[in-house]
């Protein structure tokens, strides 16, 4: 039993992360707007830009 | 992708000479150099993928308005932003935002500029939050952004509103959060004891679990679970104890008797099951409040676009001053095309205003000296003085906007009904209780307490007041989305009782680009000559009929002094002739007063036979309404041989022409009289009392809506689609509701009866009360997926 005493706190710990982790999330407005973000999958990004410099693999 | 007609950027119709810009190496046509310049510049940034993923139109770009530098001022940046760790943070309304496509377009626009630290577009509720730094880019250079895209931006009048509504939102999404991930946990800690089913748990590891279970329930019940304290707390205060009462006393009578005997020892705790019944009602409240905000967000918008600085005349001095500041009395200058920011007698000699926005009518109101200029109408082309008589809360708008506000604010019939039920229920399941309690004590006094807190949560009529409210607010949500207001909370649910469709005003039916249909000429003025001049008298009006002649090709005659008479027509001189287009009383008094007439010095030049084409889907409309058994009428005040083009067109056999809107109201009587329940669709304007009369009105018009409170409906991008899809909706909602309420009652008696037979865990009803509040909450979204 006495892996309870090192589960149980790591548990605690990542539920504060993860509690910490959403309360910053909402405080930085991350759920302020949900329907451009599911439109960026869909923008195309891989094609050359008129403006902006060549991507290599390298980037 | 292009229709050869239509602006690629707005996709507004094209005028005779269209603008031709090369964009990514095709020639494309646009209404304007404003539209030309925001497409040039969306491509050369890669953004190009706006035109591909958007749904419906741009904004038009107006060319003019671009300057926005009084923006930079320290009053708008006190009063308006607010510092955060990036440097200032702002909340703009902008009216052109319509899908998901332009927030996508916002956001990647102005996170262009390396000063912009984030910024967040709500397509559905207008709002655009920026945070950046004011040290190296002004607020004036991003609304400039937004404006030369389309996206006219607004300051928020009342910015403490906008933070309050963020905040309350932001708390309600940390509660939901906190519950979500650690009534997880507790769960899995709790589940520890339960799986010790041969009682070999040393007592020492059992209590240690205990506490860590209470640890974790603690923040959940008091931070999570305030909603229903608070709620609880409120309604005894009004002793009318409702659903929050029963929430928050199981939640917190499970908390505190599992306190009770981890404190003593004894055998059962049920910290687990509070905290999965806070999280559970909060996750339904929460989808049910977001619904309704969506759906008010939209009421807001318009009416909060109001001007934030007004110019304020001491003496002969012009000086800008914050709209706050302007007082009672004080002589405030208006510039042409702009919004009067306050009510006030008017001081100069004669102006036109706009007053869409507060009596629904687009066209343009003649002012005199010592009228009443009201806040949130526009100004025509001319200049004017007024000396303010009432500013903010007290100004006609701002009663408008408080009578809209309490239309929303109103809750329908069934939803008070099953409040009434609810409220009633809830006394009765505390004697229910009590009863349950005593005799489980007389049966085995060890589980009386468990069975009783079984009761408690298991008759929690959370799904049944959650019923009708998560329908409704739903409908109201999609309808939103659609560019529908419901302003009438009962108006959905009496449109399933619709027999007759009252199409009033042939407007309503037609409405497309007004084109000539035929001339006539009187000697010695000939076709060409006629049309140019008739162009050069149209060509700055904004009145539809000048689109009929704005396919003229050529030059038009260049007139002095042109003006433009409301009612009547457009006056102007060339030569030293007057010459006048318009009604025949004004252009060429004594002719047939049919069409439009072309004059000089009185003298008819020309007759035009204009032509209004029905709307493009009106026929399709029509016909589905027609496929449900709904009976069309058409009154018209225009002259029969309009009404009967249109009626036969789209196959509306009762038409009556020439119709006063008292033979409206006698028309409507009569049916109503016969049996029938009558839905009006009209434009809104001058028809209170037929809109009244009918059991549900519906509007249509754009950016006039406000002013059509006397509707109940109100479609806001005039298209006729949109009534089709009301009817889907509202019916798809009724069907809901009713599923709703049959399984929320047939839950609780079921539920009650199985607690009192004592052979559940008070965890376990929590999870069938919360299923079943949940059931209903999903149950109701699933009007998003109405395809009409």
């Amino acid at each position: 039993m006495n892996i309870l005493l090192a589960l149980i706190p790591i548990s605690l710990v990542l539920l504060a992360a993860a509690v910490a982790a959403f309360f910053w999330a909402v405080r930085k407005g991350q759920f302020e707007n949900l329907d451009a973000a599911a439109l960026d999958i869909l923008a195309d990004d891989s094609k050359p830009r008129p403006n902006a410099p060549e991507r290599t693999d390298a980037d | 992708m292009q229709d050869a007609a239509t602006c690629f950027h707005c996709q507004a119709a094209l005028g005779h000479a269209p603008v031709e810009v090369a964009v990514d190496s095709e020639t494309r046509h646009f209404c304007c150099r404003g539209c030309a310049g925001a497409a040039q510049w969306i491509v050369a940034e890669g953004l190009d993928d706006y035109y591909r993923l958007r749904r419906t139109e741009g904004g038009k770009v107006d060319e003019a308005a671009l300057d926005y530098s009084a923006w930079d001022r320290d009053e708008v940046r006190d009063a308006h932003c607010r510092p955060c760790p990036e440097g200032r943070q702002v909340t703009l309304l902008t009216d052109g935002m319509h899908c998901a496509a332009c927030a996508w377009l916002i956001q990647n626009a102005l996170a262009k500029d390396p000063a912009v630290a984030a910024v967040n577009a709500n397509a559905i509720t207008g709002r655009v939050e920026i945070r950046w730094n004011p040290g190296k880019t002004r607020l004036s250079a991003l609304c400039a952004r937004l404006a030369g895209l389309g996206y006219k931006p607004y300051l928020s009048v009342n910015e403490d509103y906008e933070r309050a509504k963020r905040r309350e939102r932001n708390s309600l999404l940390l509660k939901l959060g906190l519950a979500a991930l650690v009534t997880t946990q507790t769960m899995m800690f709790s589940e520890a004891l339960y799986l010790d089913t041969a009682r070999e748990m040393s007592v020492a590891t059992r209590d240690f679990f205990r506490w860590l279970t209470f640890l974790l329930c603690s923040p959940v019940v008091f931070y999570s679970g305030s909603e229903f304290i608070r709620g609880m707390w409120r309604e005894l205060r009004h002793r009318q104890p409702g659903m929050d009462t029963l929430a928050a006393s199981s939640i917190l009578l499970a908390y505190f008797a599992s306190l009770y005997q981890t404190l003593t020892g004894g055998d059962h705790i049920w910290f687990d099951a509070s905290a999965m019944f806070v999280f559970f009602l909060l996750s339904a409240r929460i989808l049910e409040r977001f619904a309704r905000n969506t759906a008010r967000a939209q009421v807001d918008l318009l009416a909060r676009a109001q001007p934030a600085f007004a110019w304020r005349l001491n003496g002969a001095v012009r000086e800008q001053c914050p709209i706050g500041q302007v007082r009672t009395g004080d002589v405030l200058f208006l510039p042409p095309g702009e919004a009067v920011p306050a009510d006030g007698e008017l001081l100069s000699d004669a102006v036109e205003v706009d007053e869409a926005l507060l009596t629904g009518e687009s066209a343009l109101q003649t002012r005199r000296r010592g009228d009443t200029l009201l806040a949130g109408s526009t100004l025509g082309a001319v200049a004017g003085e007024i000396r303010v008589s009432h500013t903010g809360q007290a100004t006609q708008l701002s009663h408008i906007l408080r009578l809209v506000e309490q239309a929303q604010n109103a809750r329908p019939v069934q939803n008070v009904w099953a409040e009434r039920l609810a409220s009633r229920f809830v006394t009765v399941m505390f004697l229910v209780t009590a009863v349950a309690f005593a005799v489980w004590w007389r049966i085995d006094a060890d589980r009386a307490f468990s069975v009783a807190l079984a009761v408690l949560v298991a008759a929690c009529p959370c799904a049944l007041s959650l019923a009708v409210p998560a329908a409704v607010s739903s409908a109201f949500d999609a309808l939103a989305r659609l560019g529908v207001l419901v302003l009438k909370p009962d108006a959905l649910s009496k449109l399933a009782d619709i027999s007759d469709v009252v199409f009033d005003k042939t407007g309503t039916l037609t409405g497309g680009r007004t084109t000539l249909q035929s001339m006539a000429t009187f000697a010695p003025c000939t076709e060409t000559e006629a049309l140019r001049l008739a162009y050069g008298l149209e060509a700055g009006s904004k009145h539809p009929l000048a689109a009929a002649f704005a396919g003229f090709e050529g030059a038009p005659a260049a007139f002095d002094g042109l003006s433009a008479i409301p009612g009547h027509g457009v006056a102007g001189r060339l030569d030293g002739a007057e010459y006048r287009i318009g009604k025949a009383d004004f252009a060429a008094p004594g002719q047939a007063d049919d069409g439009v007439w072309l004059g000089r010095n009185g003298q008819a030049l020309a007759h035009f036979r204009l032509h209004d084409p029905i709307k493009p889907d009106a026929a399709a409309d029509l016909a589905w309404l027609a496929a449900r058994g709904l009976r069309s009428h058409l009154l018209s005040g225009d002259s029969s041989e309009r009404v009967r083009e249109t009626g036969e067109a789209l196959g509306i056999g009762v038409w009556r022409a020439r119709a006063t809107p008292q033979d409206k109201l006698d028309y409507l009587k009569a049916l109503q009289a016969a049996g029938g329940r009558v839905l009006m669709v009209g434009d809104g304007i001058n028809d209170a009392p037929v809109m009244a009369q009918a059991d549900v009105s519906m509007a249509m018009g754009s950016g006039a809506w406000l002013a059509q409170a006397n509707a109940d409906i109100l479609l806001m991008n005039s298209r006729l689609k949109q009534i089709p899809q009301v009817f889907a909706v509202a019916a798809h909602m009724q069907h809901l509701m009713r599923q709703n309420l049959r399984w929320a009652i047939a839950y609780n008696v079921v539920a009650v009866a199985v607690a009192l037979s004592g052979v559940v865990h008070p965890g376990y009803a929590s999870l069938g009360m919360a299923g079943s509040s949940l059931l209903v909450t999903l149950n109701a979204l699933r009007i998003h997926s109405v395809k009409p």
